[in-house]
């Protein structure tokens, strides 16, 4: 147990703490502004959604330029492909966390669980690519090799599609969502801040043990399955 | 590998993809039959709505079935009918073992070039003679048509560059028909909120050009990444 995931114990407590205790109620929101609380969790969520896109997609083109260089260590390609499949995973997980948070915010301060604001419109779509992503990787079940190569083409193609999601669709149609929470830091308070940033640390260092935890898990099942092919093929 | 230009490759693969498929009129027919039908569905469901009026939130009474409304299921429309027929090209070429024919022969460039033009094609047919029916059978206008012909183009071109990449990678998978939808269509979905959003300029008095001239360039932005992506990272797909 390093001493990082600890921080991030007392870190994600503090901040489940502070969310109802130390942030006031926000001017503004409904339920005299305790609605507004929950931003503490969808924020982060969302913002990770997006992120979770970018690493994997990182990972993808990491992969697909060693796949071009001249030396093609396995260890080095299998690395990559897992990395950029399992930021799509975790990015997946925190797509429906977002859409649910926000629902529930939706719900309590618009009114209705589903506007179809284009953050809304973006985020059910973006949940769709990651899992378009996810299928296309069931299809090849023998050959890794070939289903790392073509989810990490497919994966940095559908960045068009995502850029597009993230920043274009939300900002040429009309949002209801603030636009200035994070880029302008004088329209959020104090105590907000106080939650808000360590809500982001603490979301950081959650996703990066997330990424490491599922990362060696799938390089243990994938390490079985060959170790039982082999098995199966001694006794043949 | 012969010596020919890139240009020169994709260009006799284009034409033998033509030849093909005037003689068996597998993705046109497949496309067309398909969007005939969705066509069929869409105004016999729709028919209902034929002049119920609605009163939007000034006052003003509208039409429950607008333009803009047509439009967008037009699309739709389109969308799945590309995603009936542009899977063929790639899968009768690994269906036959000519796959490694094109791949001794040509540069995986020249055929994504190729087939891109080919499909292109076959859509901007289907296209051309699904939305007169379309516009007969709703009653849909064209609006200012400048924009509306520019959308149609520029909308048609961007999904055939969709779905041919999509279709190059679904055919190297297992049971490609389901894939294929399933892993093109989300993105399909990002290309028809901004075909939604042009279309919607046809049906506005606009004053300034720049109201028109905005959402088109957020499509042809699209289908300009799509093809750029798709053909530096084309090898990857086409190549064992």
């Amino acid at each position: 147990m390093s001493f990082w995931k600890i921080f991030l114990a007392v870190l994600m407590a503090y901040v489940i703490y502070g969310a109802f205790n130390i942030a006031h109620g926000a001017i503004g929101f409904a339920e005299k502004g305790v609605a507004a609380r929950i931003i503490f969790f969808h924020v982060p969520c969302a913002v990770y959604s997006s992120v979770a896109y970018l690493v994997a997609t990182w990972y993808a083109v990491k992969h697909l330029w060693l796949l071009g260089g001249p030396n093609k260590s396995v260890e080095a390609l299998e690395d990559s492909d897992f990395k950029s499949a399992t930021a799509m995973e975790l990015g997946f997980l925190f797509c429906i966390l977002a859409t649910i948070t926000g629902s529930i915010f939706a719900g309590v301060q618009w009114g209705s669980f589903w506007n179809w604001d284009p953050r809304e419109t973006s985020i059910v779509i973006m949940l769709l690519l990651y899992a378009s992503y996810m299928l296309l990787r069931t299809a090849f079940t023998s050959d890794t090799a070939k289903r790392a190569r073509l989810s990490a083409v497919y994966a940095v193609i559908a960045v068009i599609p995502s850029i597009y999601l993230i920043w274009v669709v939300p900002r040429v149609l009309h949002t209801m969502h603030p636009t200035t929470t994070l880029s302008n830091p004088a329209d959020t308070s104090l105590s907000y801040k106080l939650v808000l940033y360590p809500s982001f640390l603490a979301f950081t260092l959650l996703f990066i043990w997330l990424m490491q935890l599922r990362v060696s898990s799938s390089k243990l099942l994938e390490a079985r399955k060959k170790r039982r092919l082999r098995e199966m093929e001694a006794q043949r | 590998m012969n010596n020919q230009s890139w240009v020169q490759q994709s260009l006799a693969l284009f034409r033998k993809d033509l030849l093909a498929e005037t003689r068996t009129r597998v993705a046109f027919g497949a496309m067309g039959v398909f969007s005939f039908s969705a066509l069929l569905l869409i105004s016999l469901a729709m028919v209902g709505l034929k002049g119920v009026m609605l009163q939007n939130s000034t006052g003003q009474s509208v039409p429950a079935w607008n333009n803009s409304g047509k439009m967008s299921l037009l699309w739709v429309l389109l969308c799945f009918a590309a995603f009936a027929g542009l899977s063929h090209s790639f899968v009768y070429e690994e269906e036959t073992g000519t796959a490694s024919t094109l791949k001794l022969h040509m540069m995986p460039q020249a055929v994504y070039a190729g087939k891109l033009l080919f499909n292109t094609t076959v859509l901007l047919a289907v296209s051309l003679v699904i939305t007169p029916l379309y516009m007969v059978m709703t009653g849909m206008e064209a609006g200012t048509i400048p924009m509306f012909f520019t959308v149609m183009l520029s909308g048609t071109v961007s999904l055939s560059a969709v779905a041919t990449v999509v279709a190059a990678l679904a055919a190297r998978a297992r049971s490609t028909g389901a894939l294929f939808g399933a892993v093109g269509l989300p993105m399909l979905t990002v290309l028809l909120v901004l075909i939604m959003n042009a279309a919607r300029q046809c049906y506005i008095r606009s004053e300034s050009a720049v109201q028109y001239v905005r959402p088109v360039i957020g499509i042809v932005g699209f289908g300009v990444l799509i093809v750029t992506l798709s053909a530096l990272l084309f090898h990857f797909i086409w190549e064992d």
